[in-house]
């Protein structure tokens, strides 16, 4: 679609407003330690399938239901199988 | 149904940080034209609001708002600050919410009486070309407030449970109760829901439920982008600013786009143009998606409308987590935000009337935004709390008529 000729102009911010090395307000601290407790299953997801010796596994179910849970750790926008 | 409700089929809600209607929009109300008004529906400011501050003084609102730098520290938005703003006095019997608490709570934090003034400051429309264009072209809200007197999480919360499950706080919260998300209830219907974070260092605010459980409700902006294009958005999707200042993948400088102060406002004022032009330069998008742009809470930023009560969600905060010494019922609004709503069946220059016309007016939160996907993609009975089934919806606002595509905006944004 063309660009209307009455269009707005939205201005830039001024040079320099540009700061990472403010100090984090209390919206960005809160939202680090929520990101820390959602870790947290992660660490205990992971933990569960670390615990799993490879070498015992007997089947290719086995195997399947394992290499499942390792892909749904790496790959945390596939849903998580369901624990045994 | 109308053709605007018949060609509707996607719902978008751009959720910005921390401003009040009265310091984004509130100058609209002093625009004149002819010597008349030139927006005389819009319940913004007279000029001659005010507030005490620490000595006493009357400090009046004025328009000197700056883009960055004037809002540090981080005006107080928690419960009981915002409980002083409202109301001016601290708890006890008779008082009466009055909103001339703001100066005195930022004098709190800045020890300082010059500096506490900032917090009466508003913008002029021409600072603010993008939602003074979109307010004055489109619906803008007089009454659209925050859920709870009290921060971003569980102001969030309402947008996406239409409850915060009794949390006033920042805190964590979990689901207790069968209350399935927006999201859920959608995609448990066969419908299509998203919720669009900017990118990985600035993520989502909705971590510990959504984020953790469900990570495939989850896309970045760049994303919402390819999807428009592609017209394959969702049903309904959500979409986040970017909450920080940080150097991008490709070692760029990606600057922080929610208006939280005191992140510059016009960048969010380019965010906001981007969402706006990705649906508007698309004839297939733009006749069937209905946009609300609109502010999780105040951000301790004065606004003069005092918060009215609501139907109770059925939930209690006790004394010690409201942190004022008394119970909270979720029985009363927060602070009114800024609410646009972005439709081509929207007729030029809506207003839609809140507290200030007792007999037309509706006020609106953000429990309004579930209701409202709910109630026009979902049937039969939805689990969710008597808060949210009596919320005011605005699906109302689309009319009959399409406007011409030369009556409506578009913006110029760089980069």
């Amino acid at each position: 679609m063309p660009r209307p000729s009455n269009a707005i102009d939205v201005p830039d911010p001024e040079r320099g407003s540009f700061n990472p090395n403010r100090p984090p307000g209390l919206l960005l601290q809160a939202q680090a330690l929520h990101m820390r407790e959602a870790l947290l299953k992660h660490l205990e997801e992971l933990a569960f399938v670390l615990a799993i010796d490879p070498k015992s596994l007997k089947t290719e179910g086995d195997v399947s239901a394992y290499i499942h849970r390792a892909t749904a750790v790496l790959h945390t926008h596939v849903p998580r199988p369901r624990r045994m | 149904m109308n053709a605007g409700l018949n060609n509707l089929k996607h719902i978008v809600v751009l959720m910005m940080e921390n401003r009040s209607f009265d310091h984004m929009l509130g100058g609209l109300s002093l625009v004149r034209e002819g010597g008349k008004q030139k927006y005389p529906g819009i319940n913004g400011l007279t000029g001659n609001e005010s507030n005490p501050d620490a000595q006493g003084n009357i400090v009046k609102v004025q328009p000197n708002a700056k883009f960055q730098g004037q809002l540090d520290p981080d005006p107080d938005h928690h419960f009981p600050g915002v409980d002083l703003q409202i109301f001016g006095v601290p708890p006890g019997p008779g008082r009466v919410a009055n909103m001339q608490g703001f100066v005195k709570d930022y004098f709190q934090q800045t020890n300082d009486v010059r500096r506490s003034h900032n917090i009466m400051y508003y913008f002029t429309p021409d600072q603010l070309p993008v939602l003074s264009t979109l307010a004055t072209q489109f619906a803008v809200f007089n009454g659209w407030f925050s859920s709870i007197p009290g921060p971003t999480i569980c102001n969030r919360a309402f947008a996406h449970y239409g409850t915060s499950f009794g949390q006033v706080g920042m805190d964590i919260f979990y689901i207790l109760d069968p209350i399935p998300s927006i999201y859920e209830r959608m995609i448990q219907a066969g419908h299509t829901a998203k919720i669009y974070y900017y990118d990985q260092q600035s993520s989502t605010m909705e971590i510990v439920n959504l984020l953790k459980n469900q990570p495939q409700l989850f896309a970045t902006y760049p994303q919402f982008i390819a999807d428009c294009e592609r017209v394959a958005l969702p049903d309904y999707s959500f979409i986040e600013p970017c909450y920080n200042d940080h150097t991008g993948d490709g070692g760029g400088e990606i600057l922080a786009s929610d208006q939280h102060p005191d992140h510059n406002v016009q960048e969010g004022e380019k965010f906001i143009a981007r969402i706006y032009n990705a649906i508007r330069t698309n004839p297939a998008l733009w006749e069937t998606t209905a946009l609300l742009i609109v502010y999780d809470e105040h951000g301790g930023i004065y606004d003069h409308v005092v918060p009215p009560q609501c139907e109770p969600d059925g939930y209690s905060a006790k004394p010690a987590d409201t942190g004022t010494g008394e119970a909270f019922n979720f029985d009363r609004l927060g602070i009114r935000v800024p609410a646009i709503l972005v439709s081509p069946y929207i007729p030029k220059g809506t207003v839609v009337p809140g507290p200030e016309d007792p007999t037309k007016g509706r006020s609106f939160e953000q429990a309004s935004i579930p209701a409202t996907v709910t109630n026009f993609f979902l049937s039969g009975d939805v689990k969710r709390t008597i808060r949210e089934k009596n919320a005011n919806t605005f699906l109302d606002l689309l009319s009959d008529q399409k406007r011409p595509d030369a009556d409506i905006p578009y913006f110029n944004v760089k980069g």
